[in-house]
C-alpha cells in the first residue's frame, strides 16, 4: 500500500477517535451544596444559579450533570448531579479532589 | 471464508466477458453450484472466538473459579432481544447454540468448523447487538462485579474479535492496530463494561482501600457526542457503560467494583 494512502487512511481513523470530553463548570463547593437539593431543586433552578456546565442525556430522559469545586493544590472536586426526567434533580455526590 | 470472497470476485471479474460470449456463440448447460450456507462478513468469527476460549485458559488465574460465557446485549434502540437463536454455520456443517433467557451462551470447541471457518450468526441484523464475555465469579455479590474478572473478560473479548466501534468502513485498520495487550493493559486502552442497570457512580474496595471512578471514566468517556454514538457499541447501553482501571496493578484482582445506580431496583421497597 502506498505511503500516501496508508497516511490518508490513519488520518481519517484518527478523525473517529474521541477528544478528551470537557470539564465541567467549576463552582465552590458551599454554593454547589446550598443550591442543588436532591428531590427539591429543578433542572431551570440549577441552571439558572450555576449556569451551564458538562451534562450527558440518556434515552431513558435522565440526565447527569457534571460540576467542579476547586480544592488546594490545583485540585478539583467532581460534583455530579442526577435530574430525572420530570427535571428533577434525584441524587448528587462528591468525588474527592484530584488533579484534572 | 477469504475463499468464498476470492471466488465471488472472480466471478464478478468474468461476468461481463462470459455474457459476451454468450451472446455470440451457443454455449453447454450452465452448471450449479450450491451453497450450504451462506455468512455475512460481519458475523463473528468462530475460529477467533475459540482464541478467545484459548486465552480464558491461559490466563485463568485472574479469575479461578469463574467459567467462560459469552453474552449478546443491544446495540440500537429497536433491538428485540427476546428469543434470539445462535449456530455457528460452516461451508457443510451447522451446530445450534443453545441460548440462556439472559441471551448468555457457551461454545465448545469442534474441529471441522474450525477447519471451515465458521461463523457464529444469530437470527438478527448482525448491528443490532453486541458481543461481551462474560466472566463472573461465583461468591460475588449482586450489583457487584470482581475486578479479575473485568480483567479476563476483557483479554478474552479482544482476541474473540467481539468488540467493533469505529466505523465498519475503517474497522479492519482498526482490528490491524489495535492488540489485546494495548487495550486490556494501558490507561487509555477504554475498553467498555456495561453494568446491569443505569449507574450514577461507580467505586472500587480492596480491603479499607477505595476510590470512586471519576466522571470521565462512565458513561463511554463521559459522553459521546451524537454523531459519535453510532461508532460506540454503547450506543443503547450509554448509561450502563463504564470504564475500569483493570490496567492498574496496584488493586487486586479480588479488588470489588461497586455500583450504586440511578434508580432503584424495580419492585424494591421505597
Amino acid at each position: 500500500m502506498k505511503l500516501p494512502v496508508l497516511a490518508l487512511l490513519l488520518g481519517a481513523l484518527a478523525g473517529c477517535a474521541t477528544a478528551p470530553a470537557p470539564i465541567g463548570t467549576a463552582i465552590p463547593a458551599a454554593k454547589l451544596d446550598s443550591t442543588v437539593v436532591p428531590n427539591q431543586t429543578t433542572r431551570a433552578q440549577m441552571l439558572a444559579a450555576l449556569g451551564p456546565t458538562k451534562f450527558v442525556h440518556f434515552d431513558s430522559g435522565h440526565e447527569v450533570w457534571l460540576y467542579q469545586s476547586p480544592a488546594d493544590g490545583g485540585r478539583f472536586s467532581e460534583f455530579v448531579v442526577l435530574v430525572d426526567p420530570a427535571g428533577v434533580v434525584r441524587k448528587t455526590r462528591r468525588r474527592a479532589p484530584s488533579l484534572p | 471464508m477469504r475463499r468464498l470472497f476470492r471466488s465471488w470476485f472472480v466471478v464478478a471479474a468474468v461476468a461481463p466477458c462470459a455474457l459476451a460470449a454468450h451472446a455470440q456463440t451457443a454455449q453447454p448447460p450452465m452448471q450449479t453450484v450450491i451453497v450450504k450456507n451462506t455468512r455475512d462478513p460481519v458475523d463473528k468469527s468462530y475460529r477467533k472466538m475459540v482464541k478467545g476460549m484459548d486465552r480464558f485458559a491461559r490466563d485463568h488465574a485472574l479469575a479461578p473459579q469463574a467459567e467462560l460465557r459469552f453474552r449478546l446485549l443491544p446495540r440500537l434502540p429497536n433491538a428485540d432481544m427476546r428469543g434470539i437463536t445462535l449456530r455457528i454455520a460452516g461451508d457443510t456443517t451447522s451446530q445450534v447454540l443453545p441460548v440462556a433467557p439472559d441471551n448468555s451462551f457457551t461454545l465448545v470447541r469442534n474441529e471441522q468448523l474450525l477447519r471451515e471457518d465458521a461463523a457464529v450468526l444469530a437470527n438478527r441484523k448482525t448491528a443490532s447487538m453486541t458481543w461481551r464475555a462474560s466472566i463472573v465469579s461465583p461468591g460475588v455479590p449482586e450489583g457487584k462485579r470482581r475486578l479479575g474478572d473485568l480483567r479476563l473478560e476483557c483479554k478474552v473479548g479482544m482476541d474473540a474479535g467481539l468488540i467493533s466501534n469505529t466505523s465498519p468502513m475503517f474497522a479492519w485498520l482498526s482490528d490491524a492496530l489495535t492488540s489485546t495487550e494495548a487495550v486490556c493493559g494501558q490507561p487509555d486502552g477504554n475498553y467498555v463494561f456495561f453494568a446491569e442497570r443505569p449507574i450514577f457512580s461507580v467505586t472500587l474496595r480492596a480491603g479499607d482501600r477505595t476510590d470512586v471512578l471519576p466522571f470521565k471514566m462512565l458513561y463511554a468517556g463521559g459522553g459521546k457526542a451524537p454523531d459519535e454514538l453510532p461508532y460506540c457499541d454503547c450506543q443503547v447501553l450509554l448509561d450502563r457503560s463504564y470504564y475500569a482501571p483493570i490496567w492498574d496493578a496496584s488493586w487486586p484482582d479480588d479488588t470489588l467494583v461497586e455500583f450504586e445506580y440511578m434508580t432503584d431496583a424495580p419492585g424494591a421497597a421505597p
